[in-house]
């Protein structure tokens, strides 16, 4: 048996250490916002935060997360509560807010890891450049970030709005 | 209480009834009804319960109203904004009153369809269904306002749902109390075609000068639940008792079985081989065993040899001996004079374009459950009735015994818009075996080799210039191997009945349609041919696979408005006129020229003729190219500016432009958001989209092997909504975004450095191998 933290909550999980989080998050914890793209890491739909690193948990097996504290698209809002002493009821991340107020995702399968992306890029840079938000989708990871719908020109505004936004210290 | 005289009404030809009352409720159900003339063929086959159709909108005693739609949505949204906006404008209610909007699933909505052509239909009528459907609505609402307030129709007005008139209101909701209402519209077609049920009759509209929710940016509630993780995407859904499985695809294209490999137990002590012809499935409880005991037993598993293909580098050979002859050639609409006039100076060159992917993020999934009383499938198709019907042949009952459902999943861009999505049948398959739910989802690799493609297709063109620089003739010949195949690949595969391929031993498959209408109307001598041929590999495959091709985002029209727009480019410069201004002396259309005028003035356009005359030396070269579309009531054009960097050949997409008049803009930001995407795709398309294949098989099997478009390299977009009421119709939007850029850009190149490109794409190796020829 592993012990994860998912969302802040410490989850005993029975998958085998080498199965890879995603199936993990999936199937047994039903934390359904990682999807499944490519399982090559090329693609980032299946991105969480572990220990606020954004990973690809298609790739990543059980047993490296043990111990670790892992964020979804679940716990963006009360990662955010959490960072601001906010209450967590129905609070959303900035990037959620700004993923709404921009209508950001087409068909959305990949913007799961998009937020993600922009969470750990916002975390440690408050105020990108576009340069600077074009490499963190681009070249920080394993891969780039995909969007086939071609959904990048929203994507660079709604993480522009969500920086502005955790400015402000709330949404 | 009772309302006399409220049998049977006509309204415009709906039929308007009560039947009975009912207390502490009460709704107007708007249903269908099929037209006995020449709707034969659909009541014949159309083996629904006439009892428990479903209906169209429902306006309840609470002034809530409920929409269903036969369409699906992967990310054009018009479900959820646009047609929310239509059926509140034709009823006169705020965009919040529309609550609910259930699309797609087989036994909850009405009139089927693919999921294209939101807006109207592909002829650009701009008149979707539920336009029709709210207005003949309004009309009844008005009828039973009538007889309740007793003042006359004519005299009645509407406003947030309240009709008022003779001093007098009372709101919808009221007129709906307690009552057991129906309205049945007439309709024609076929529910499980590719088009579905239409709207038939004229009832009055309102005047678009009266419009007050179509033209706003109204959010799209399918957004807010995406971003906090509550979709219920299609991939969440699960079963009791559900297995997962993974195929194991033939080693080509055209391979037979010739043994399954065997598990290895001890590995993989849940998972168990399903054969079926030549389908293979691994299933297991657990996802990831199946994955690998999937894995596991592909390594074993012996496949007869195949090499039917041309393969890749010899394919614009091969379709230059292939039998084009066999189908009959159709003729351009518009063609006209004689294009074998003698020309001052002539342009003759040939196109080609590759096999494009459709490429969705997420592969395709599907979930069936097959029981002795009826099979239910859960997937993400643009086409649910039409699948419905195919998994009902497939199996040989009744499409009675099919229920689809659908759900949110990755965009697949018209690959499912004729039924399947890829994997349904698989599912289905495996389940009535194992008389279990089964899971399929496909692998990275079998969603690139095992899905159908856009079709590679090449065109002749040759266009005739006047003494003055101005076209006289205009030729074109357009080939394309068949592209519409929407049999289910794992019943072809498993040997069991599937509707016939676009063409076979025996029959050849369909012509090649003139997709893209001519906009060029002071040409005199004009002459457009389109010619069709069978898929490639598909008669010489032993299972009847080979490169099946598919419509595409803006299919057939991109294969054909490519060739056309980078030929006049060409033209243009040749005798020596700007690109734009050449188009416009070309045009008769009004709305073409102020498109035209309007990308002039917001891409910063500097009048002159291409090769750009500064163009030259080592240092990075400026070019910049347009396009443009007529598409489905809509106007487009493109304009694109590229970098050059001779030594490497790299291409750098720096600003695209796109001026869109779509007539009624119905909701400005959605549709903004639309075209952005759509750009990048074409961009995508422009610069790197190929489908690779060999002799054997297709061999892009992953995003390095199919590259697509990284942010790093987006360009920046201007999109530039032209809004024009007087139009009157609705024109699309989520297609022809991405068929702009490629003739643009390839335009661009030539402007930057004097060489024509012909075919895609970009890709740094072949710019510079035309760099230095």
């Amino acid at each position: 048996m592993v012990s994860i933290a998912v969302n802040g909550q410490v989850r005993e999980v029975q998958s085998p250490g080498n199965t890879p989080l995603l199936y993990v998050l999936r199937n047994e914890l039903d934390v359904t916002s990682p999807q499944f793209g490519c399982g090559l890491a090329q693609c980032g739909a299946c991105s969480v935060l572990l220990d606020g690193k954004e990973i690809r948990s298609c790739v990543t097996p059980l047993s490296m997360a043990a111990g670790k504290d892992i964020t979804t698209v679940e716990g963006l809002g009360a990662r955010w509560a959490k960072q601001k002493n906010l209450s967590p009821e129905n609070t959303l991340h900035p990037v959620q807010t700004a993923w709404i107020e921009e209508q950001t995702p087409l068909c959305g399968f990949c913007q799961n890891g998009m937020m993600i992306k922009a969470t750990e890029l916002l975390e440690k840079t408050a105020n990108p450049s576009d340069a600077e938000i074009k490499a963190a989708f681009t070249t920080s990871g394993p891969s780039a970030h995909l969007c086939r719908c071609g959904s990048y020109t929203a994507i660079l505004e709604a993480v522009r709005r969500a920086a502005a936004l955790m400015k402000g210290g709330s949404t | 209480m009772s309302h006399p005289g409220l049998d049977i009404i006509d309204i415009h030809g709906a039929k308007l009834s009560r039947r009975g009352l009912l207390a502490g409720g009460g709704a107007l159900v708007v249903g269908l009804g099929l037209l006995p003339a020449g709707a034969g063929a659909a009541a014949s086959s159309n083996t629904l319960d006439p009892a428990v159709l479903s209906s169209w909108i429902e306006i309840g005693a609470d002034n809530k109203v409920l929409i269903r739609t036969g369409k699906s949505d992967f990310g054009q949204g018009s479900i959820f904004t646009a047609y929310r906006q239509i059926v509140a404008e034709e009823l006169d209610l705020p965009f919040e009153a529309i609550t609910k909007v259930v699309s797609a699933d087989t036994d909850r909505t009405p009139d089927g369809g693919g999921t294209f052509g939101f807006l109207g239909d592909v002829n650009g009528e701009g008149m979707p269904n539920l336009r029709k459907v709210a207005a003949y609505t309004r009309q009844a609402l008005l009828e039973l306002a009538a007889q309740r307030l007793a003042v006359p129709k004519d005299q009645l007005s509407v406003t947030d749902g309240v009709v008022s008139g003779g001093g007098k209101q009372i709101g919808y909701g009221e007129l709906v109390k307690d009552q057991n209402l129906k309205l049945v519209i007439p309709v024609r077609g076929q529910i499980s075609g590719f088009m579905g049920l239409a709207v038939e009759g004229n009832p009055p509209m309102k005047p678009v000068a009266s419009y007050k929710v179509i033209g706003k940016s109204f959010k799209n509630s399918a957004i807010v639940s995406k971003v906090t993780a509550r979709e219920m995407w299609v991939t969440n859904v699960k079963l009791p008792g559900m297995l997962h499985a993974r195929m194991v695809h033939p080693a080509t294209l055209g391979s037979t079985l010739i043994s399954a490999g065997q598990i290895d137990k001890e590995k993989f002590p849940h998972s168990q081989v399903i054969v079926k012809g030549n389908l293979v499935g691994v299933v297991a409880p657990d996802e990831w065993e199946a994955i690998q005991a999937a894995r596991q037993v592909a390594t074993s598993t012996k496949w007869s040899e195949w090499k039917g293909l041309p393969g890749q580098a010899d394919l614009f050979h091969h379709l230059r001996e292939a039998d084009f002859k066999s189908v009959p050639v159709n003729k351009g609409e518009k063609n006209k004079g004689d294009t074998a006039m003698p020309a001052a100076k002539t342009l003759a060159a040939s196109y080609e374009l590759p096999y494009m992917k459709h490429a969705p993020i997420g592969p395709t999934m599907a979930l069936a459950d097959v029981r002795p009383d009826g099979v239910t499938v859960h997937t993400h198709t643009q086409n649910a009735q039409q699948l419905r019907a195919q998994i009902a042949q497939m199996l040989g009952i009744g499409p009675d015994k099919v229920v689809i459902r659908t759900y949110a999943g990755a965009g697949h861009y018209g690959r499912s818009n004729g039924g399947n999505a890829g994997g349904e049948d698989a599912a289905v398959i495996l389940s009535k075996e194992l008389g279990r739910p089964v899971r399929v989802q496909w692998m990275r690799p079998d969603d690139m080799q095992w899905s159908t493609q856009s079709p590679a297709a090449m065109s002749d063109i040759k266009i005739g210039l006047d003494p003055s620089g101005k076209i006289l003739t205009y030729q074109a010949d357009h080939y394309m191997p068949a592209m519409q195949d929407d049999r289910l690949i794992g019943a072809v595969l498993a040997g069991l009945p599937v509707m016939r391929a676009p063409g076979d031993k025996e029959n050849p498959p369909g012509g090649n349609t003139l997709y893209d209408p001519w906009v060029y109307d002071s040409v005199l001598n004009l002459e457009e041919r389109g010619h069709s041929t069978w898929q490639v590999g598909q008669r010489e495959s032993p299972v009847a696979a080979g490169l099946r091709g598919h419509a595409m985002r803006t299919p057939g029209q991109y294969q054909q408005n490519f060739p056309r727009e980078a030929a006049i480019s060409e033209a243009a410069a040749l005798a020596g006129a700007d690109a734009i201004q050449f188009r416009i002396d070309h045009a008769k259309e009004e709305r073409l020229i102020s498109v035209l005028e309007r990308l002039q003035a917001e891409s910063g356009w500097e009048t002159r003729p291409s090769p750009n005359p500064r163009a030259g030396g080592e240092a990075p070269r400026r070019g910049r190219g347009v396009s443009v579309m007529f598409r489905s009531g809509t106007y487009w054009a493109c304009a694109c500016q590229i970098a050059v960097t001779p030594a490497t050949g790299a291409v750098v997409v720096e600003k695209v432009t796109v001026v869109v008049d779509p007539g009624i803009v119905v909701n400005p930001l959605q549709l903004k958001r639309q075209v952005e995407g759509g750009t990048m795709m074409g961009v995508s398309e422009a610069l790197y989209e190929e489908v690779a294949f060999d002799q054997s098989g297709i061999t892009s099997r992953d995003w390095q092997s199919y590259p697509i478009l990284k942010m790093a390299d987006m360009p920046e977009v201007k999109i530039v909504l032209l809004h024009r009421p007087e139009v009157g119709t609705y024109g699309g939007g989520s297609e022809a975004a991405n068929a702009l850029a490629s003739p643009a850009i390839v335009a661009a190149f030539h402007d930057a450095t004097g060489k024509p490109v012909r075919r895609l794409p970009l890709r740094p190796a072949y710019m510079k191998q035309l760099l230095t020829a």
